[in-house]
């Protein structure tokens, strides 16, 4: 695929798997987000500005900076809510995926449906472990705090390297670049998805499209 | 109301968070994503068509062609079925009479049954129903497949034509190089593949070749079932496009194959931890396949034939006669394939192989059949003459029954006769005919070499280089084979190739996972007796088999010339080729290793710079220069360079430029060399390179990979003999052994033979030099070409360390060489075309289209 991925990975207990989620999900759409922008007649726009805060965990010990947007906020937090039910509810050994896709839209011509393509997508692992006692717990709530910490760094690293951004677009595309629904902050075009299990065998319906596609194709 | 101004304002709106003034604010311009084409999400599929679309020169052309395709197809199926149900043949062929009160004439019409019976018949056979459903499903299935096309390819003009700025009227015309060069300029533009700033050559091959450098790599490493000794046929070889398509269905994108996507491999096969588990699951994979294919078996037979019957019709269109003849067969093309080389540089370098091939197999008449042959003929001909002169005599013996019918016959049969009688002026010297076939495909087994005259390397030839005939009746027993080869062969492999794709699988960043040795790096999968002793770190499980690394690698460096390839990679490459340079200036260099055989290659390059053509002056040099060897021991190949120098001097009046410079440069050197003149040396060996422009170097890039290929051949060969005393050969060692052979030993007649392919003893299994001279061999030659070896026998100077033990039998293939190229119709040829072209098949073996894949 014609785009960056980066994995992170985590192990956490079951409870600290929201915040963390959070913690990460949120850390990359800081750096993933941009003020409103405000175009001006002459093709030019300024951008406005971002308010961030920071956030402390309830069962981690680490706090995080995220953007000040409540929308924002709402949209992650009902997906990692989804992710964390089914995560309990699978009831098995507790491994899952949640992926967050930066993507672009691209107008295709009547018999296609406009194209999303991705260009960077960020995909978490998630161990959850369950703990015995309360002394576990909080060495737990010590450990994840650090390894957070240490896979923000990570991020950090990944988004200063020079590398594909799509171009600023002029103001009749952008909405094919950002995601311009929230009032107070512009992130880029991104959706998140999860996975539970290890399961990696394709869907049967990408399979039949890609059958389809070959036998099409010259 | 100026003056009541005030840094205080409303404002704008309560949601807007961007502060006031803001004429102070930084002012961005938008730089809008002008070109459609940056980060394109399909980078195979995109550069898969991108070459495509180039090589079917362009959208109209490929439009129409396809939009015929489909009316011939539905042309072909009507006619059929109407010939085969609506027509009277009786009254055709006047069994039964038409009662006309007008005229006693017949007419078309009055043969052709009416509509209702017509339909009638039609309804009542149920095998024509099933063919025209079968044939109505195919005929919708291209349908839908055109209008797909178009759409995908409306897109790829649009990227020609605003991306890259070429117009679908010049794209004919382009080669392949420069597209790819516009590629590569606008990836720095519009960052079609995000991952890189730029491209790289062999990025874009690597994206296009993926899947079919795996069943290179495959076929290289002898993993496809495609193999078979068959109790009566012997050992053949069944490998057909069904088979592929299985094949190809089974790895890389079947439903459960083993690729996610185009570009990657499913991470658990990545992983060594489960392989059997894996393996299992494959194996019962394999066995659905095979099982479905055995069930839909009617059904692609009659899809195969008329798949086939489409794909030659055409080709019988443009050149007929090409049924009868032989051409490349699938496995020949896949063992013949370098890794990284498209489809149009595999075609024009087996197209240009193809004379030579026809020309060798030919050899092969069976004495038998010949005087058969002679005698049917003879007596077909007297009856034919005989008809003829009667009808000429009164034409009314044409209306006689049956007479028309017999005079064509018997011109059939004589045709068919005279295919069996060898050319009166033909002469039997297979052993340069495979090195001219050599030249062009670059690959052959070891054993091959100084046994082209025998039976069993026709065989294995004919593996490559198969009738047509054969071919088509291949295709039509695939149906049935093909499910038994992939439930008893490929199944029981299924471990094997769980191992091989997660052995020789590289992940590359920008490319995704392609097959490792289709990274020509000879560090991994160079082969010790391939040039790469000492550089290479592979086992014998990773080496490429017939020194495939070594030789794709040159190619691709050829083909491409601005390709930076890796570090150690640039050296090997640099390395070679200025030896190859030198090689072929044949430089009296004592300190080479290859002094030894130095007239080899060189003559070899003569021969491939004239082409056959000019054979007659080259052999006539040849003979001049062996000769002056035992005169004055000069340079032996100067005098058949020398022989060239008209040739170099008449192109540069020509204004062939790269051609001049590479032959003037050749001449030049082995001039100074020689001490005669010293023309042309201005022009380097490497000073041509940078001045061409891409086009003119791609048509002589193939001659130089010839020349590649046979140099790396021949040192192949003297490496594989002589690893009994050495196992792991170097280069500099060998100098030195090379120049610590006293003089009387160079100067044995014998040593020759080094530079010639030893018997029959393979050099794989028995490395031994104890080649001993095989008499059949020896005396086979020696009728031919008794008279030649007299006169070239003891002139050679140089030896080597083993080149004692190989006596007569080297000898006599050596003779067998005097003529080069071999046919006398070569010589006369020469006559004809008196100023020859550098590359000897441009002329007459090449299609005009060199760069259709068909």
């Amino acid at each position: 695929m014609n785009c960056r991925s980066e994995v992170l990975e985590v192990t956490v207990e079951a409870r600290q798997v929201e915040e963390a989620m959070l913690a990460l999900l949120h850390t990359i759409l800081l750096h993933r987000s941009t003020g409103k922008f405000h175009y001006k007649k002459e093709g030019t726009y300024s951008i406005g500005t971002v308010g961030t805060q920071d956030i402390d965990c309830d069962f981690i010990d680490f706090s995080f900076v995220r953007v000040t947007s409540e929308e924002l906020d709402r949209v992650i937090r009902k997906a990692v809510s989804e992710f964390k039910d089914a995560l309990s509810n699978s009831g098995s050994d507790g491994v899952g995926q949640i992926s967050l896709e930066f993507y672009q839209k691209k107008k295709s011509r009547w018999p296609f449906s406009d194209e999303c393509i991705p260009w960077e997508v960020w995909s978490i692992k998630v161990n959850v472990v369950n703990l015995a006692n309360e002394q576990e717990r909080q060495i737990c709530r010590e450990k994840v705090g650090e390894k957070l910490g240490e896979k923000v760094i990570n991020v950090v690293e990944v988004i200063n390297r020079h590398e594909y951004l799509p171009k600023m677009p002029t103001q009749s595309e952008v909405d094919n670049v950002f995601d311009t629904s929230l009032k107070d902050v512009q992130p880029y075009l991104y959706k998140i998805t999860y996975q539970i299990t290890d399961s990696l065998g394709t869907s049967v319906s990408t399979t039949m499209r890609r059958l389809i596609k070959d036998t099409l194709a010259l | 109301m100026a003056h009541f101004d005030t840094e205080y304002q409303r404002l704008e709106a309560s949601y807007s968070d961007s502060p006031p003034g803001e004429e102070n604010l930084l002012m961005h311009v938008p730089e809008g994503s002008k070109s459609q084409w940056h980060h394109i999400e399909n980078l195979d599929l995109f550069f898969q068509r991108v070459y495509n679309l180039h090589q079917k020169n362009g959208f109209t052309c490929m439009l129409l062609g396809e939009i015929f395709e489909l009316v011939q197809l539905l042309f072909v199926v009507a006619f059929t079925v109407f010939l085969a149900n609506c027509v009277d043949y009786d009254i055709l062929f006047a069994n039964k009479f038409v009662n006309h009160t007008d005229s006693s004439k017949v007419t078309l019409p009055d043969a052709i049954l009416p509509m209702e019976v017509c339909s009638a018949h039609i309804r009542d056979n149920a095998f024509v129903i099933f063919v025209l459903i079968i044939s109505g499903v195919f005929w919708l299935h291209r349908f839908v497949k055109l209008i797909y096309n178009v759409c995908c390819y409306w897109e790829i003009r649009s990227f020609y034509i605003n991306a890259l700025k070429m117009t679908m009227s010049e794209l004919p015309y382009a080669s392949w190089q420069e597209v790819q060069a516009r590629i590569i300029e606008i990836q720095k533009e519009h960052q079609i593949c995000i991952h890189k700033k730029e491209l790289s050559e062999l990025d874009i091959y690597h994206r296009i070749l993926r899947f079919k450098n795996y069943m290179v790599a495959m076929v290289n490493k002898s993993l496809l079932p495609v193999r078979f000794s068959l109790p009566a046929l012997g050992e053949c070889v069944f490998y057909t496009r069904g088979l592929k398509y299985n094949f190809e269905l089974i790895f890389f994108w079947g439903p459960g194959s083993l690729f996610e996507n185009e570009w990657s491999l499913k991470p658990e096969y990545k992983r060594g931890g489960n392989r059997l588990e894996l393996a299992d699951r494959l194996a019962s994979r394999i066995l659905w396949i095979g099982v479905a294919n055995l069930l839909l078996c009617p059904v692609i037979l009659v899809w195969q034939i008329l798949y086939a019957f489409f794909s030659y019709t055409e080709v019988i269109k443009r050149e007929p006669g090409s049924l009868g003849a032989r051409c490349w067969s699938l496995y020949g093309r896949c063992y013949l394939r370098h890794f990284n080389e498209l489809d149009h540089e595999l075609m024009s370098r087996l197209s240009k192989g193809y004379k030579a091939a026809s020309k060798y197999m030919n050899c092969f008449l069976s004495p038998l059949l010949t005087v058969v042959a002679k005698n049917v003929a003879f007596f077909a001909g007297s009856l034919l003459a005989v008809l003829i002169a009667l009808t000429i005599y009164d034409e009314d013996v044409l209306a006689v029954e049956h007479v028309l019918s017999s005079i064509t016959l018997l011109g059939v049969c004589i045709t068919v006769c005279r295919s069996f009688i060898p050319d009166k002026h033909m002469v039997f010297c297979p052993e340069q005919l495979l090195r001219v076939i050599l030249a062009h495909i670059h690959y052959m087994p070891d054993h091959w070499q100084g046994n082209a005259h025998r039976y069993e390397t026709r065989d294995q030839f004919s593996q490559l280089f198969q009738y047509k005939a054969v071919f088509i009746l291949e295709e039509l027993l695939s149906p049935v084979v093909t499910p038994i080869i992939l439930i008893f062969c490929l199944r029981r492999k299924s471990l094997e190739i769980i191992d091989f794709f997660r052995n020789f699988t590289v992940e590359v960043v920008g490319v995704g996972d392609t097959c490792s040795f289709a990274q020509m790096d000879i560090r991994q999968h160079g082969h010790p007796a391939w040039m790469s002793a000492g550089k290479t770190e592979a086992s014998i499980y990773q080496q490429a088999e017939d020194g495939k690394t070594e030789l794709s690698l040159m190619h691709f460096a050829i083909t491409n010339p601005h390709w930076q390839p890796p570090r150690e990679t640039t050296h090997f490459i640099s390395q070679l080729k200025e030896r190859v340079h030198r090689e072929a200036a044949g430089a009296p260099s004592d300190t080479h290793p290859l002094s030894l055989s130095e007239s080899e290659p060189r003559s070899l390059v003569a021969d491939l710079l004239t082409g056959p053509s000019t054979l007659a002056p080259v052999h006539f040099a040849c003979d001049l220069s062996l000769t002056n060897n035992t005169a004055a021991g000069v340079n032996s190949g100067a005098a058949a360079l020398r022989s060239l120098s008209p040739v170099s001097s008449s192109l540069n009046l020509r204004g062939s430029l790269s051609a001049a410079h590479r032959v003037g440069g050749l001449t030049g050197k082995t001039m100074t060399g020689s001490g005669t003149d010293a023309r042309t040396v201005s022009s380097g060996s490497s000073a041509w390179e940078g001045q061409l422009t891409s086009l003119v170097l791609s048509e002589y890039a193939s001659t130089e990979m010839s020349i590649h290929a046979l140099y790396m051949h021949e040192l192949h060969k003297q490496q594989a003999r002589g690893e009994p005393s050495r196992h792991t050969w170097h280069r500099q060692e060998s100098d030195e052994s090379s120049d610590s052979i006293p003089d009387e030993v160079r100067s044995e007649p014998s040593a020759r033979s080094r530079s010639f392919p030893r018997s029959h003893t393979f050099p794989a299994a028995a490395p031994s030099p104890s080649a001993i001279p095989s008499s059949a061999s020896s005396s086979a030659a020696m009728d031919q070409e008794g008279a030649a070896s007299q006169s070239s026998s003891g002139l050679r100077r140089h030896s080597g360390p083993v080149a004692d033990h190989v006596g007569a039998g080297g000898k006599v293939v050596r003779t067998a060489r005097v003529p080069m190229g071999g046919w006398a119709e070569d010589a006369k040829a020469a006559s004809r075309h008196h100023d020859p072209l550098p590359e000897e098949t441009s002329e007459d073996e090449l299609p005009p289209h060199i760069h259709k894949v068909t």
